[in-house]
């Protein structure tokens, strides 16, 4: 008398384990098709070169936008002073910040050839992930670059980068932070608005 | 005046680790925590949890006026020299120096291995200027790396007083060095007395013609490093003493725990 519950408990648990299993998939599961994504329309013979860069910019960015959590890294790059700013406000950052990580990082790695990702490890805690993985490429010394996930339904999405301990998010938001300081939000939308025309500017060149 | 740096730095290091530490929250006679539970560690944006200022730098308007006198010398002195070198010499050339120049500081990672206790990591660097010096022609090739897959175990005096327990101290800007702390300066000091080169030659202008001739070969190899910081940066300031201090935080943090540790992973 006393078993039977005990092996109903252990079926249920059983059947929920399995079943939160199936649900969700690991962090470098949700990370591999991104960066395999972005590295194929980066090596695309018939999307390369200068008068297919619009084209190619807008794939990347809509595997990017499925991948990396552009609001979540917006939220916590601003940190405190994010819940001060009103839904309208909120929203042009993003949009500015997003634009900058596509302005800056794009381009950078349009410039890379011959890389290799190597996934290490993935470590889980609450909702959030990380997921170590080594950068092997032919003119550079292997790298560590570790990408930090948080949770989405069934998915996980990247909010920051790691590079040889340095993280992306961490160094944005503490230039944030300074600026915030002397110029108030006001300030630095208008810098960033200003840094995103140079980019625009140099392209057009 | 070195002992005095050292005092300067014993005296910062006790107020810059209690702000580093509460961030990470690492015990004394903890395990140390494990690298990738450290990425997971960083709830700055937790709800009414205000940052914690991570870094010291009270020095900041006198540092910022050095970041903008190295911004100068970059753009009008350093960059069009490099274009220069860079048009003089083919690429291999360059890298052969660079090799050089490596091989030729193996005495102060040597040294700064032994000084963290890292026997096996000294060892690999015995055995790297042996074949380098050998197969490597004076150096000047890198066989240890690519023929027996033997990397070169960087330690700075810096990272052994850091690896010690010594704490930052103020951050610093210097010009033509760049970013720095007084811990890593007074370092960077040390190791000068254990490269051979003021063995050989001890004039200062040898040395100093030496330094800056290394750095203009690595300027050489990798030349988008400083100008990309400026690109992707609205701060280039704090972008560069955010990435100098967790770059070397990273570097001190490898101590052979964690290496085992990741090993078993």
């Amino acid at each position: 008398m006393i078993r039977k519950p005990l092996v109903f408990l252990l079926v249920c648990f059983v059947i929920f384990c399995a079943h939160v299993a199936v649900a969700s998939s690991s962090p470098t599961d949700s990370l591999r098709p991104t960066l395999e994504g972005v590295i194929d329309v980066i090596r695309d013979p018939n999307l390369a070169g200068v008068d297919h860069k619009k084209v190619r910019r807008e794939k990347v960015m809509a595997i990017a936008t499925r991948g990396f959590d552009f609001t979540e890294m917006s939220k916590r790059a601003l940190g405190a002073a994010w819940r001060d700013l009103s839904q309208e406000e909120r929203q042009y950052f993003e949009e500015l910040f997003t634009k900058l990580l596509e302005n800056a990082y794009i381009g950078k790695l349009e410039g890379y050839s011959g890389q290799e990702i190597v996934y290490q490890d993935e470590r889980i805690k609450g909702n959030r992930a990380a997921v170590a993985t080594i950068v092997k490429s032919s003119d550079t010394a292997p790298f560590s670059v570790s990408y930090v996930m948080l949770q989405n339904g069934s998915d996980w999405l990247v909010y920051d980068l790691n590079i040889e301990g340095v993280s992306f998010l961490r160094n944005y938001s503490e230039q944030f932070k300074s600026i915030l300081r002397k110029d108030k939000f006001a300030g630095l939308v208008k810098i960033l608005e200003e840094k995103n025309e140079t980019f625009e500017k140099e392209e057009s060149n | 005046m070195l002992s005095l740096l050292l005092c300067c730095s014993f005296g910062c290091s006790q107020k810059s680790s209690a702000v580093a530490f509460q961030d990470t929250a690492i015990e004394d006679d903890e395990v140390p925590v494990d690298k990738m539970d450290m990425l997971l560690n960083d709830d700055f944006f937790d709800e009414g949890k205000v940052a914690e200022e991570i870094y010291y730098d009270p020095l900041e308007p006198m540092n910022r006026v050095f970041f903008e006198f190295n911004d100068k010398l970059y753009y009008w002195f350093l960059s069009p020299l490099n274009t220069a070198y860079t048009a003089i010499l083919p690429w291999d050339i360059r890298f052969s120096i660079g090799n050089f120049v490596n091989n030729l500081a193996a005495p102060i990672r040597l040294v700064n291995n032994l000084l963290q206790l890292k026997i096996m990591d000294a060892g690999v660097e015995i055995s790297r200027f042996l074949i380098n010096s050998t197969l490597g022609v004076f150096g000047f090739g890198d066989p240890a790396m690519l023929e027996f897959g033997l990397a070169p175990r960087e330690e700075d005096f810096g990272q052994t007083l850091g690896y010690w327990g010594v704490g930052e101290g103020v951050y610093l800007c210097v010009p033509i060095i760049g970013p720095s702390n007084v811990r890593d300066l007074v370092g960077f000091t040390a190791d000068a007395y254990t490269h051979p080169m003021v063995y050989y030659i001890d004039e200062l202008y040898v040395s100093a013609g030496y330094y800056a001739g290394s750095r203009v070969n690595l300027l050489s190899l990798n030349p988008e490093v400083y100008e990309d910081l400026k690109k992707y940066s609205l701060d280039p300031y704090v972008s560069m003493r955010q990435v100098y201090l967790e770059y070397r935080r990273k570097k001190i943090d490898d101590n052979p725990m964690q290496r085992r540790s990741d090993n078993e992973l």
